[in-house]
């Protein structure tokens, strides 16, 4: 290394593979593209003298195009319809709930015990009891989603509320706030940390659940075209699909951490402390 | 202005009185500072004053009229500043007219006024984290101040300071104190930055608190504008104050073990 950075800067040095791979080791970005190349090249040969279990880069390649309007567009739209409806109804009950708990000593003793114990209930166990109460279509999507997400989210503003600075909230009272002001003012605010946690929590539950409702109930949505391609043996278009769920779960991760640093920025910056 | 009578305060179920037959009076314009060791109760005798305890015993009055809770009359700077992380200086500096139900207007005028007064109108839309701890505590007391409380209580508003802004703080809220004739009730554990700031000083005692002693201090003020230090009454003043705070110090200690 030493070595190579002592030579002047600028000069042509003669093409060599080699050279090629040293002068990329030397920054983060060119060991990053390296590293995916050399994985993916690894890949294709395993996967061309595999073909029945795996698949390789140039054959999703391939696949992608072909599912992606037919299959892929269609599976999407349905599933994330079920999935918008069931967090829009899901994050607003769940804040309110939590909010309520929070609160009111009553409401957290008649709700807490069935909020701690469907928390902790995997989902998968109530999807026979689901499809049961809402059959194999929208509303199914719409409950598991619903029941995915509401939970973590009200366990984490619960928490936001209780865990609230009582420094601050004595400002609030030396300055004549009353209950309500201090809610608005000191404890929502205080517990929008908690609350992205518990966003960030119940997105990514919801999304499993979903697709785990669709693969078992096999209803349609992208959750039974992964278990179709896995019966046919398609690993090609399985490839495809699971890289579309990747990429969905990262633009959602992406989207929520967007609106945490536009509307709490004081979060991300005690977070970076 | 400010008259608290028979102060006393038990905390937990063994009853040990943290203070005890507290009395004392601000007039208006004074600046009076509480001193002592650690658990002699200035500052629960301040938290009692800003209504943010309740007491076992005793009294407070502002003009006469009981004031037990918090009311507008009062505002608080604390030592941890204690600034709303989610608003911006200006929006903290607001709160308290906020609070009262000003329009946003006229409590924004107001803030920035203040803001100005403590040399951080350049910093309105700075949020706590982008500030350093004294422009933090600036703000602090720009929020205590834009209510235009009658009596100001500060329960060591320079202790998480390091020694230099805490001399220019000290230096800031004299000036502030006298372009805008305050009452103060300041409580401190220094000694030095007691005599600086306070027409009167008043020494407490640990177990129970109370109050051991007063001394009135005359020197003229400003005291940024001269050394106030080099004076003759500054140095036996603070002889007086540290041979009391020694023997309470030991007794705590002794107390203790």
């Amino acid at each position: 290394m030493s070595k190579l950075q002592a030579e002047p800067a600028g000069r042509l040095e003669p093409f060599s593979p080699l050279g090629v791979v040293r002068r990329a080791l030397r920054s983060r970005e060119g060991l990053m593209v390296l590293s995916i190349l050399v994985v993916l090249a690894a890949w294709e040969a395993y996967g061309r003298s595999h073909p029945l279990f795996t698949s390789y880069p140039t054959e999703i390649l391939a696949a992608a195009p072909r599912i992606f309007l037919p299959s892929l567009v269609p599976a999407l739209g349905s599933t994330l319809t079920g999935y918008s409806v069931g967090l829009l109804l899901a994050i607003p009950a769940a804040i309110a709930i939590g909010v309520a708990m929070g609160r009111n000593r009553l409401v957290d003793l008649i709700l807490g015990p069935y909020v701690n114990a469907l928390y902790v209930t995997p989902r998968i166990a109530l999807i026979p009891l689901l499809v049961l109460w809402f059959g194999l279509d929208f509303r199914l999507r719409v409950a598991i989603v619903f029941l995915s997400a509401v939970f973590p989210i009200i366990v984490n503003t619960y928490a936001g509320m209780k865990e609230v600075d009582q420094a601050l909230l004595d400002v609030g009272r030396v300055f004549t706030a009353n209950r309500s002001q201090r809610l608005r003012t000191i404890v929502l605010p205080g517990s929008l940390p908690y609350i992205f946690t518990g966003l960030r929590l119940g997105v990514a539950r919801a999304l499993g659940g979903v697709i785990v409702a669709e693969m078992t109930a096999s209803i349609s949505g992208i959750g039974r075209l992964l278990g179709n391609y896995g019966r046919f043996f398609k690993v090609g278009e399985l490839f495809v699909t699971i890289i579309t769920i990747g990429i969905l779960g990262l633009v959602l991760t992406m989207g929520l951490a967007f609106i945490q640093r536009r509307f709490a920025p004081w979060t991300a910056a005690a977070r970076a402390r | 202005m400010l008259r608290i009578e028979n102060l006393g305060k038990a905390f937990g179920s063994k009853g040990q009185f943290v203070l005890e037959g507290f009395d004392l009076t601000v007039a208006r314009g004074e600046f009076v500072t509480l001193i002592g060791p650690s658990g002699c109760g200035k500052t629960t005798a301040l938290r009692i004053a800003a209504g943010l305890l309740e007491a076992n015993t005793g009294q407070v009055f502002v003009d006469d009229k009981p004031s037990m809770g918090p009311s507008r009359d009062k505002a608080i700077v604390f030592q941890h500043f204690n600034l709303f992380p989610w608003r911006s200086a200006l929006e903290n500096v607001a709160y308290g007219l906020e609070i009262q139900g000003m329009g946003r207007n006229q409590r924004r005028e107001i803030a920035v006024d203040h803001l100005r007064l403590v040399g951080l109108d350049t910093h309105l839309g700075h949020y706590p984290w982008q500030m350093s701890g004294g422009q933090q505590q600036r703000v602090g007391i720009a929020r205590a101040l834009a209510i235009s409380p009658k009596l100001l209580l500060m329960d060591e508003p320079f202790g998480a300071l390091d020694a230099l802004t805490r001399e220019r703080l000290q230096g800031e809220l004299q000036r502030i104190c006298l372009e805008r004739n305050l009452t103060v009730l300041f409580v401190t554990h220094s000694i030095d930055e007691a005599i600086y700031l306070s027409d009167r000083i008043v020494v407490m005692g640990v177990r129970p608190g109370r109050i051991i002693a007063e001394f009135r201090i005359d020197l003229p003020k400003p005291r940024a504008d001269y050394n106030f230090r080099a004076r003759e009454e500054y140095g036996a003043v603070r002889g007086e104050i540290w041979a009391l705070l020694e023997k309470q110090l030991q007794r705590a200690e002794a107390i203790a073990s």
